[in-house]
């Protein structure tokens, strides 16, 4: 006999269905169609013909010609995913810790540090490219009192770094929130236990609230890597779709399927920014189920 | 916790609820498109809508006609929407998809030569695959200059009317600046780079370039190409010989280009790389550079923003050490318009291509917009007049003739791989040169 927590099964099973049936529409058939349009030369322009062309875009992606392309790309996003995860992740915790403390105006505070979440890309895009606005922002005021002169997003050794911290500035409101709720499940007797045995600070923050925190630090480092791995908003909006020092996978992927490059005669190929797409998302997969084994290791270790 | 066995559901309850569901999902994804459609009877009604690539001086001359337009057919609502290039090809193909516009911009629309017809653009294919109305037996495209119209035939065929002519090869130059040290109008390299190192002898930073939306950089290399390869039977030569491989990007010419390309970027203003397109201007107003390799386009928002602070001129780019070769200004046909046979108001469509190609209200387009005139006996600016010269003869730019070759790399797109020059990438003309040319090379 089994046994179910609510009266009927019927309103269950309606509002899974409603959930499944949009994940399918909206989620499940599209990947697959991706999948499908990778093995083609869909165009996306209505009249043209599509053939079917079987492994040659995957086969284009790491051909001599384009492979330098997909290097930078992969290089690019990589850099990307791992700094915006590793910084995002520091300085979470690091601004949990403080606003888990008693403060005055302390949920003044958690409202600003989340504030840039809300903004969205567009906003946030505005905002920093006027902050570093080469003819008279003010990152261009702060750096002339040293005498010293940038391009910013328009400098190819530095236009990485400042997406990557605008891109943590925007985020690093919701890791925060997560930190905050596992710090506060951490029960304070834990700390006084270990106060009463002569803990130092750090020995506390490291064999109580690390461990304790360890579920948050796995949830906040796989949403890190996977938002970092598939984000491209903010780098096309600060520095532009065909910006070699900045283009990461899934601008790769935009510009493929739906630019070409402006200015030019090049087409755009929804077949070949499919097969672009399908290797990031291998990717993704990977890099996050190595990270999910690791994490969850040593969450048991810990 | 209570706890209750389930019932048993009948077949009739299980089909409902998927039903439920499925109606709920496609109340979710349902979406609107309505377009209304012309009677067709009294003449064009309903909604037309319009997509454009933006630029603010073509945007507010569109504007005026569409105004006109439907002052003179109060049944029709134009809905313009424009796109920065950027975005364009995105939001053009969408709309196209979803069936929702019935005038559009197309590019790169000429004829693809025998040996790039791999890489044609995807509006000739669009046109060539029927997706564009053929405009060749409207009256109205009678009215345009030949030369051009046989510029943009396909197949023979017209799909576009050209709604004028820019020239993207010259420099505006400030004159109160000249006069001030002396300089003349340069016409060799030479001179040209003495210009350069006089005003930077006096302080006055030689050029202002909008770097971070990469295309403004890339005028100077089409200036360059223009003056090294004068006519367009060069420019014809030296794209086949790039694509059957008898040119290489490496060679001396080529990489003179990328050369002077590189002499106007290091002698642009401080972070000229990360300055916006839209930002130039206003620095020329205010005096902060004496230069702007720039197209006649932008000459109305140009003026607009020096105002009468001083007189301002243009010359075609001096690459050449023979006056004679930098004597034109190389030009493209500006935003073309084609009806999509999609379109669900063609009547529409047809009615404002009409109204829009008659002279009084085409002239008042030119005006706004500060493009040449792709009809002929239209009277132009004082500005348009002022070049004259450089534009009696018609020679196509650089990126009018070159069919970029899809399977290379992106170092070998233009080709002249300016995107790597200093400062906008990291590289030397002859590292740049050496990039493109192994991007072209492994395509082959």
């Amino acid at each position: 006999m089994t046994s179910f927590p609510f009266p009927r099964r019927s309103p269950v099973r309606i509002s899974f269905g409603i959930g499944l049936a949009i994940l399918t529409v909206f989620g499940l058939v599209p990947a697959v169609g991706v999948l499908v349009v990778s093995f083609t030369d869909l165009r996306g322009l209505p009249y043209l013909p599509v053939n079917w062309v079987g492994i040659d875009n995957y086969v284009t992606f790491f051909s001599p010609s384009k492979w330098p392309d997909s290097l930078n790309a992969l290089q690019n996003t990589i850099i990307f995913a791992l700094a915006s995860t590793v910084v995002q992740i520091v300085a979470a915790l690091g601004i949990a810790l403080l606003l888990n403390r008693p403060l005055r105006g302390r949920n003044f505070y958690r409202a600003v540090v989340f504030m840039p979440t809300v903004l969205g890309v567009t906003v946030t895009g505005l905002v920093w490219s006027l902050m570093f606005n080469v003819s008279g922002g003010p990152a261009k005021s702060v750096f002339a009192l040293f005498g010293a002169h940038s391009a910013f997003f328009g400098d190819p050794h530095l236009a990485l770094s400042l997406v990557i911290l605008v891109q943590i500035w925007m985020v690093v409101g919701v890791s925060v929130i997560i930190f905050l709720a596992g710090l506060q499940a951490v029960p304070e007797e834990l700390y006084e236990a270990a106060a009463i045995d002569g803990a130092t600070a750090w020995k506390r923050f490291r064999w109580v609230t690390v461990p304790m925190l360890a579920p948050s630090i796995t949830a906040n480092v796989l949403l890190g890597i996977v938002n970092a791995l598939q984000s491209y908003q903010l780098t096309f909006v600060l520095t532009g779709p065909n910006n070699h020092s900045t283009q990461v996978l899934s601008l790769l992927v935009y510009v493929q399927g739906f630019g070409g490059a402006s200015g030019t005669t090049l087409s755009q190929s929804q077949g070949y920014a499919s097969a672009v797409s399908m290797v990031q998302f291998v990717l993704v997969a990977v890099v996050s189920l190595i990270a999910l084994v690791i994490l969850r290791r040593r969450e048991a270790k810990l | 916790m209570a706890t209750k066995k389930l019932r048993g559901r009948s077949l009739a309850q299980r089909l409902a609820a998927g039903a439920i569901a499925i109606a709920t999902v496609g109340a979710l994804a349902a979406c609107s498109s309505g377009t209304s459609s012309s009677s067709g009877d009294s003449g064009p009604s309903g909604k037309l809508q319009i997509l454009v690539s933006s630029a603010d001086a073509s945007d507010a001359a569109f504007r005026a006609v569409d105004a006109a337009f439907e002052k003179k057919y109060p049944k029709v609502n134009v809905v313009l929407s424009s796109v920065s290039n950027d975005n364009y090809p995105a939001t053009k193909s969408s709309r196209l998809t979803a069936g929702n516009v019935d005038l559009f911009v197309v590019k790169g629309m000429w004829e693809t030569p025998s040996y790039a017809k791999s890489s044609e653009s995807d509006d000739v294919r669009l046109a060539k695959a029927g997706g564009l109305l053929d405009l060749s037996k409207q009256s109205f495209m009678k009215k345009y200059t030949p030369t051009v119209l046989s510029a943009q035939a396909i197949g023979g065929k017209q799909y576009a009317v050209p709604t004028g002519v820019s020239y993207s090869t010259g420099i505006y130059y400030n004159k109160a600046v000249f006069q001030k040290y002396g300089l003349s109008v340069p016409t060799t390299w030479d001179e040209f780079t003495k210009v350069i190192d006089e005003l930077k002898a006096k302080g006055v930073t030689p050029f202002g370039v909008g770097g971070k939306d990469g295309w403004p950089a890339g005028l100077p290399m089409l200036g360059s190409v223009g003056s090294l390869y004068p006519s367009a039977s060069d420019k014809k030569a030296l794209a086949k010989s790039l694509w059957t491989n008898e040119t290489k990007l490496t060679d001396k010419l080529p990489t003179k280009v990328l050369d002077q390309t590189e002499t106007v970027l290091e002698n642009a203003q401080q972070g000229a790389a990360g300055a916006g397109y839209d930002s130039i201007p206003a620095g020329f107003a205010a005096g902060d550079y004496a230069m702007v390799p720039d197209g006649t386009w932008n000459e109305p928002t140009i003026a607009s923003a020096v105002g009468s602070k001083f007189d301002f001129g243009y010359f075609p780019f001096p690459g050449s050490d023979d006056a004679k070769d930098n004597a034109y200004l190389n030009g493209k046909i500006e935003l073309q318009l084609a009806v999509p046979t999609s379109s669900k108001n063609q009547t529409a469509a047809l009615a404002w291509l009409k109204f829009f190609s008659q002279a009084s209200n085409y002239k008042g387009f030119l005006e706004k917009s500060g493009f040449s005139s792709a009809q002929p006996d239209i009277s132009t600016s004082a500005f348009l007049k002022s070049i004259a010269p450089y534009t009696e003869k018609y020679q196509p730019a650089w990126d009018q003739i070159w069919v970029a070759n899809n399977k290379a790399g992106q170092d070998a797109v233009y080709p002249f791989n300016y995107p790597a020059l200093k400062p906008l990438g990291s590289s030397t003309p002859e590292q740049a040169a050496q990039a493109a040319q192994t991007a072209w090379a492994a395509a082959f």
